[in-house]
């Protein structure tokens, strides 16, 4: 089966015990308003399950309308945008405008330079001009004036102006280079009399595969490529930026003093579960405006900075964005209760970011190198690691379509326990004020 | 008001700390009038309103509406003020109340419609499209109190509703209250001011130390206790004729007359004979017990 395949149907089976546990706690709840309230038909079971999900919208849409309505949204949105652009636009347009390496040939022509010249500009994506030269007097003379920028004399002289260094990118150095391994090769063959078909073989040499008794060594790290990377990192980013979010929104609710107002109405489960919905949708469709953007701008101008992603790891993060904001946003916008001014969110979200960090640094650090240790492959089971770790590890098939649905599952569990301790949390100490709120305070016998 | 009241606080204990906030605390609020919940600073008041709202847990006790415990459907239909004043300083005016509507089962439409006739009634809808932070503290606390007033609630819970209101804010506020109260709702208020709202309430319930001190009709608790007379002599102004009196006390002196509480036994036309005898006499009434002073007399 399709991997892909797999995974949508480990995530089908995760969605579906979600929403079970979801039924049956509303189901509860439900029951027990109920029993408090004197009409107990089951009609009235269904309205006040109606209002419960339509305040939770509600609370959802003020806070998507209100953000969208705010300048600070759409100004932040704008400039990542054009960050993107800028990363995506400028190499693209610096290379397309940069001038042809001027090269030239001492003549008569050795047979066979010229192509190797053409060839060893197309491998390294270069555009050269040829210029015949009459004598390598005349093109050593041009090279120091600058009127040419190389000199090739038979196959055995290659002339620059200055010495390469190795870590020179330009497009001379990056000619120059491979003209240098290609007319060597070239003269090689001219030597030994090679007819074209016999040099043809030769260049399609490949080493010739190790086996080695021991079973399961044989397949050697295998690093992701650059792209694919660009999914950890986005998730990182993201998943920092919008948990911040919800913890200011909740200290902006807390020191405004409108949550009272509010929790007169609503349960605290509702309106924070309607907060952290409405910032959620609200990130995703901004993650999802960058990266069609993105997608789209890097096809529209052929850069090569997307090239090469492997969808699955980018469909993957997506789907683990989504988890890790339902994962991480109930810790922030606890900890954003228990503040009392600006100044101690700090504080507060620090030690919620440090399994972030670890997660992040350690699946960059598999993904780069492609050696899934030990220590990474339990942390792409671990819910708060696992958003960063699981896709890769995925990718660098160090998991199968089932560990990657027990990971999924695992996380979603671990969520609804969070949300119940959060709200908890949330509940005790966001009608706190004066002073910071302690954790030992809200979670032993209080109100 | 004893029991009867569609409002119940039975019992009700809270301890913070050291700070036992609320002490078996029971009174009940009827309808169609205006309940003053006064009590010193650090009385109880402000946890005892959270707790009709579920927004601090109790040690024991429970609240009843209608007989039936208080739960969040009986909830959505109470309208709430909290001490603290609050709503969202950059939500436009007219936004932040329909919202506090939609959040108490109020539809679209009939948000709308609700907000604009508060915002009206409460001289504020010129500002209806402004930011809340834009608007002045007298209008802001307007605004407040139209989210408490939007969805036509059953019972209003005003904390402190007239701290920091000039004198026209204090009389617009206070006709709005009775005009609910007149409406067959229930309006229970709080104010640590007692003799400021004593022409605002009906009843009230006095409180100190989280307990009970009294309740009762406001002109049932006025008339009750020792007679008050209020003396001016020209010649006297610090009553000094009125200390050697037996069965008189002498309880203020301000601006050139005192306030004398008499023991039962006194017959007041001694003390004015009295008075007549220290110089001449420009002022000789009853005075109705204030609330400060039903106050401090439960309380010595």
């Amino acid at each position: 089966m399709n991997v892909a395949v797999k995974v949508v149907l480990g995530l089908v089976i995760a969605a579906t015990v979600v929403l079970r546990l979801v039924k049956a706690r509303r189901r509860r709840r439900a029951a027990g308003d109920v029993a408090r309230s004197p009409i107990s038909s089951s009609a009235a079971r269904l309205v006040l399950r109606a209002t419960a999900r339509s305040d939770t919208l509600l609370i959802a849409e003020r806070e998507i309308r209100e953000r969208l309505r705010g300048r600070l949204f759409r100004a932040v949105t704008l400039l990542i945008l054009g960050i993107v652009a800028a990363a995506i636009l400028i190499p693209a347009l610096s290379k397309s405008n940069s001038a042809p390496v001027r090269v030239g040939l001492v003549s008569p022509a050795e047979p066979g330079a010229r192509a190797t010249v053409l060839a060893a500009a197309k491998a390294v994506g270069v555009s050269v001009t040829i210029v015949n030269e009459v004598s390598i007097t005349a093109a050593r003379a041009g090279v120091s004036s600058g009127g040419i920028d190389v000199a090739v004399s038979g196959l055995f002289t290659i002339l620059v102006a200055r010495a390469i260094s190795p870590n020179d990118s330009s497009d001379t150095a990056q000619l120059v280079g491979a003209l240098s391994s290609l007319l060597g090769k070239t003269a090689a063959e001219a030597r030994a009399h090679l007819t074209p078909s016999q040099a043809a073989q030769l260049a399609s040499a490949r080493p010739v595969p190790v086996v080695s008794l021991e079973k399961k060594e044989a397949t050697p790290p295998n690093p992701l490529k650059g792209s694919s990377i660009i999914g950890t990192i986005l998730v990182f980013i993201m998943l920092s930026q919008y948990c911040g979010w919800t913890l200011i929104g909740v200290l902006e609710e807390k020191s405004s003093r409108v949550v009272e107002v509010l929790l007169a109405a609503v349960r605290p489960i509702q309106l924070l579960g309607g907060k952290l919905l409405g910032i959620g949708l609200l990130a995703l469709a901004q993650a999802g405006l960058i990266v069609v953007f993105a997608v789209v701008l890097g096809k529209a101008v052929g850069s090569t900075l997307l090239q090469g992603a492997e969808p699955e790891v980018l469909w993957t993060s997506l789907l683990w964005l989504v988890l890790g904001y339902a994962f991480y946003s109930w810790l922030y916008a606890a900890a954003g209760s228990m503040a009392e001014r600006q100044d101690q969110v700090q504080a507060l979200a620090l030690p919620l970011s440090i399994p972030m960090i670890i997660g992040y640094i350690v699946t960059l650090t598999a993904a780069s190198t492609g050696n899934a240790s030990v220590f990474f492959q339990v942390l792409a089971y671990l819910p708060p690691t696992a958003p960063f770790a699981m896709p890769v590890l995925l990718a660098l098939k160090g998991a199968t379509w089932w560990q990657f649905a027990l990971s999924v599952v695992l996380m979603v569990l671990s969520t609804a326990v969070l949300a119940k301790l959060a709200s908890t949390v949330y509940r005790r100490a966001v009608l706190r004020t004066g002073r910071r709120v302690r954790l030992g305070e809200v979670l032993g016998r209080s109100g | 008001m004893g029991h009867g009241g569609l409002l119940e606080l039975d019992g009700l204990s809270r301890r913070f700390g050291t700070v036992q906030a609320l002490d078996d605390l029971s009174f009940s609020v009827p309808p169609g009038e205006v309940v003053g919940f006064l009590g010193p600073n650090g009385a109880g008041k402000t946890t005892t309103m959270r707790a009709v709202f579920g927004l601090t847990e109790l040690d024991k006790g429970s609240v009843s509406w209608k007989g039936t415990a208080v739960g969040a459907p009986e909830r959505r239909r109470f309208g709430y003020m909290p001490e603290e004043r609050g709503l969202y300083p950059g939500m436009l005016v007219a936004d932040q109340v329909e919202y506090v509507g939609r959040l108490h089962g109020m539809d679209r439409p009939a948000a709308v419609a609700a907000t604009a006739r508060w915002l009206e009634r409460l001289e504020v809808a010129d500002r209806a499209r402004s930011r809340l932070d834009s608007l002045s503290h007298g209008n802001q606390q307007r605004v407040q109190l139209a989210a408490a007033l939007v969805h036509d609630p059953e019972l209003l819970v005003l904390d402190e509703p007239l701290a920091g209101l000039d004198p026209a804010g204090i009389d617009a506020i206070g006709a709005i209250l009775v005009d609910e109260a007149r409406l067959g709702r229930c309006v229970l208020f709080s104010s640590h001011q007692l003799d400021q709202v004593e022409d605002l309430c009906e009843s009230v319930a006095i409180i100190d130390r989280g307990r009970l001190v009294v309740s009762g009709r406001v002109d049932d608790l006025a008339t009750s206790g020792a007679r008050r007379l209020v003396v001016r002599v020209e010649e006297d102004r610090d009553g000094a004729f009125a200390a050697s009196l037996p069965g008189v006390i002498v309880s203020e002196r301000h601006a050139g007359a005192v306030r004398l509480v008499l023991d039962p036994a006194v017959d007041s036309d001694l003390v004015l004979r009295a008075a007549m005898r220290a110089g001449k006499v420009t002022e000789f009434t009853f005075a109705r017990r204030r609330l400060s002073e039903v106050f401090r007399e439960a309380t010595a």
